[in-house]
């Protein structure tokens, strides 16, 4: 666990602005161009100028050596600490949390933390890159004990924990697709989401098949886009533009042991990670006001809202089919969308949406009321990984 | 149901490490051996040293080839053309009476007959020349 003095960091740091790239097929941006369009955006929404960032703490394309060097160059930037991040769709909170270490360090003052990618344009080039689906290039994929038994893609080895949890709890496919279908009505009315067809429960398990328990929708949506936010101090953020969206707590933490053993296909590194965060930031899961999960599938949001403590362990089902995620529900989830239907771009996104809702500043008919808290989490790393951010409204 | 996949000519084949050639030998064999450091722990994936006790002498020994479906999914889409023919087939984690979990395909099931706890034993299928494949069938 970590130490009680992770509090000292806590609300000392801000998110003074955010940006995001056009969303879906964007065939004319490389995944770089489309970083380059949040990362600018996200400096013009804090009110600073290209001079004020010091810093680029990132994740890159997985296929990008030295990713943050490149997006350096292309933004004409130097930089007193840069660095890519490697913790999968962890990564996007992980670069926050490295900012707020390295600028309270002393090494930084201002930092562009993003990630973007061209999922959409990679999948669609050929059949055979449609099939593939994965991003991480052949030499660094593992050699053995998975392929060659027929086990490709992330769908599976999530889809995995989710049988598990199914035949262990008595989860059903239709609280999974409740699941689905309350971040679907998000998107309606969401102009920027990907996909905005509302979804109903026929449609849901109409789905075509991918692999069992999952179809179609519970599977995240490739698209190319791009995220990213501006850290600076607390301090700093009150003269700037917008409302300050302080970093109250944060978490991490990583199933390196293996993500088969023992119980973590149905108890992610959530629930450690989770307990840091709310530790650092000195809050319970009932003052949560939205939470933006990791959904990468319908299951994985089960299982976080459980890891969180937002319901027993085994009750994230029923509490995901009680409505509890709708907008005006208990716990409103993925007010954006989500990976589901927005569109996945590594859990960029949320975090984006996380510091909109908490700032207030979202159209009435996306806005959470009274939106103070926001949870915020990343899991990656083929279910490894997990990093937790707690925002509050400044 | 048996399917097999030793007549596909592109199904991607393992590249044995120096640390996990024995497992592949010993497949070839007909055995299923996993590695088990001086102090009795065994271990999987094949690693340089034990994750219990970082001992690094190990012996490869002969488990019981018996175990249980710990999870279990059916592939409905194809992700590579070699398991096309197989479509729908399971992939399944199989806790060993020994301890270690391996990923691996069960054959002898249909998909809806496969259930978590569900006992299964190892059966061994040629793959090429030189890789033999060690998936599981139900426990007779």
């Amino acid at each position: 666990m970590s130490s009680p003095d992770g509090a000292r960091l806590r609300n000392r740091y801000a998110i003074v602005g955010v940006g995001q790239s056009r969303i879906g097929k964007v065939p004319d941006a490389t995944a770089l161009g489309l970083l380059a369009e949040a990362m600018t955006a996200a400096v013009e929404d804090a009110g600073l100028r290209r001079e004020d960032v010091d810093a680029i703490v990132c994740r890159g394309p997985d296929d990008v050596y030295a990713h943050h060097q490149r997006i350096g160059e292309i933004l004409g930037l130097d930089a007193e600490f840069s660095t890519t991040v490697d913790n999968g769709g962890a990564s996007q909170i992980l670069s926050i949390i490295l900012a707020v270490l390295a600028i309270d360090a002393g090494l930084c003052s201002v930092a562009l933390c993003g990630y973007g990618r061209d999922s959409w344009s990679r999948t669609h080039r050929s059949e055979e890159a449609r099939r593939s689906v994965s991003l991480v290039p052949e030499e660094q994929q593992q050699g053995e004990f998975e392929h060659e038994f027929g086990l490709f893609g992330a769908a599976a080895t999530h889809a995995l924990g989710a049988r598990r949890h199914m035949e262990r709890y008595g989860t059903t496919k239709e609280q999974l697709g409740s699941v689905a279908i309350a971040f679907r009505e998000h998107a309606v009315r969401n102009p920027s989401a990907y996909l905005r067809e509302p979804l109903t429960m026929p449609d849901y398990l109409a789905g075509r098949p991918i692999v069992d328990p999952f179809g179609l929708f519970d599977c995240s949506v490739p698209v190319d886009g791009a995220g990213a936010v501006v850290v600076t101090s607390a301090e700093r953020a009150r003269d700037l533009q917008r409302p300050p969206v302080l970093i109250r707590g944060f978490g991490t933490f990583n199933n390196l042991r293996g993500w088969t053993a023992g119980e973590r296909m149905i108890e992610t590194a959530a629930k450690r990670s989770g307990a840091k965060a709310y530790a650092m930031a000195g809050l319970a899961p009932a003052e949560v006001d939205t939470a933006q999960l990791y959904d990468c599938f319908t299951s994985m949001v089960v299982a976080q809202l459980e890891d969180y403590g937002f319901c027993a362990k085994g009750d994230g089902g029923p509490f995901a089919a009680s409505g509890a995620l709708r907008l005006g529900g208990a716990l409103p989830a993925n007010t954006s969308g989500g990976q589901l239907s927005e569109g996945h771009v590594e859990g960029m996104l949320q975090i984006v949406e996380g510091v909109r809702q908490v700032r207030g500043d979202l159209p009435k008919e996306r806005q959470v009321a009274r939106a103070e808290i926001a949870l915020v989490s990343g899991h990656g790393g083929n279910t490894v990984c997990h990093s937790s951010l707690i925002l509050e409204r400044g | 149901m048996t399917q097999t996949t030793g007549g596909s000519a592109n199904l991607p084949l393992p590249t044995p490490t120096v640390d996990s050639q024995p497992f592949w030998d010993a497949c070839r064999a007909g055995e299923l051996r996993l590695q088990r450091c001086a102090n009795g722990h065994w271990r999987f994936p094949p690693a340089p040293l034990c994750p219990e006790c970082w001992t690094r002498e190990a012996s490869w020994e002969r488990t019981s080839g018996r175990g249980t479906v710990i999870a279990h999914v059916t592939f409905r889409r194809v992700y590579h053309s070699a398991f096309a023919p197989l479509i729908p087939y399971t992939v399944a984690i199989v806790e060993l009476e020994e301890g270690p979990r391996l990923t691996t395909r069960l054959v002898g099931v249909g998909p809806d007959e496969v259930k978590g706890g569900m006992r299964v034993e190892v059966t061994f299928e040629p793959a090429s020349d030189e890789v033999t494949l060690p998936l599981f069938r139900p426990a007779k």
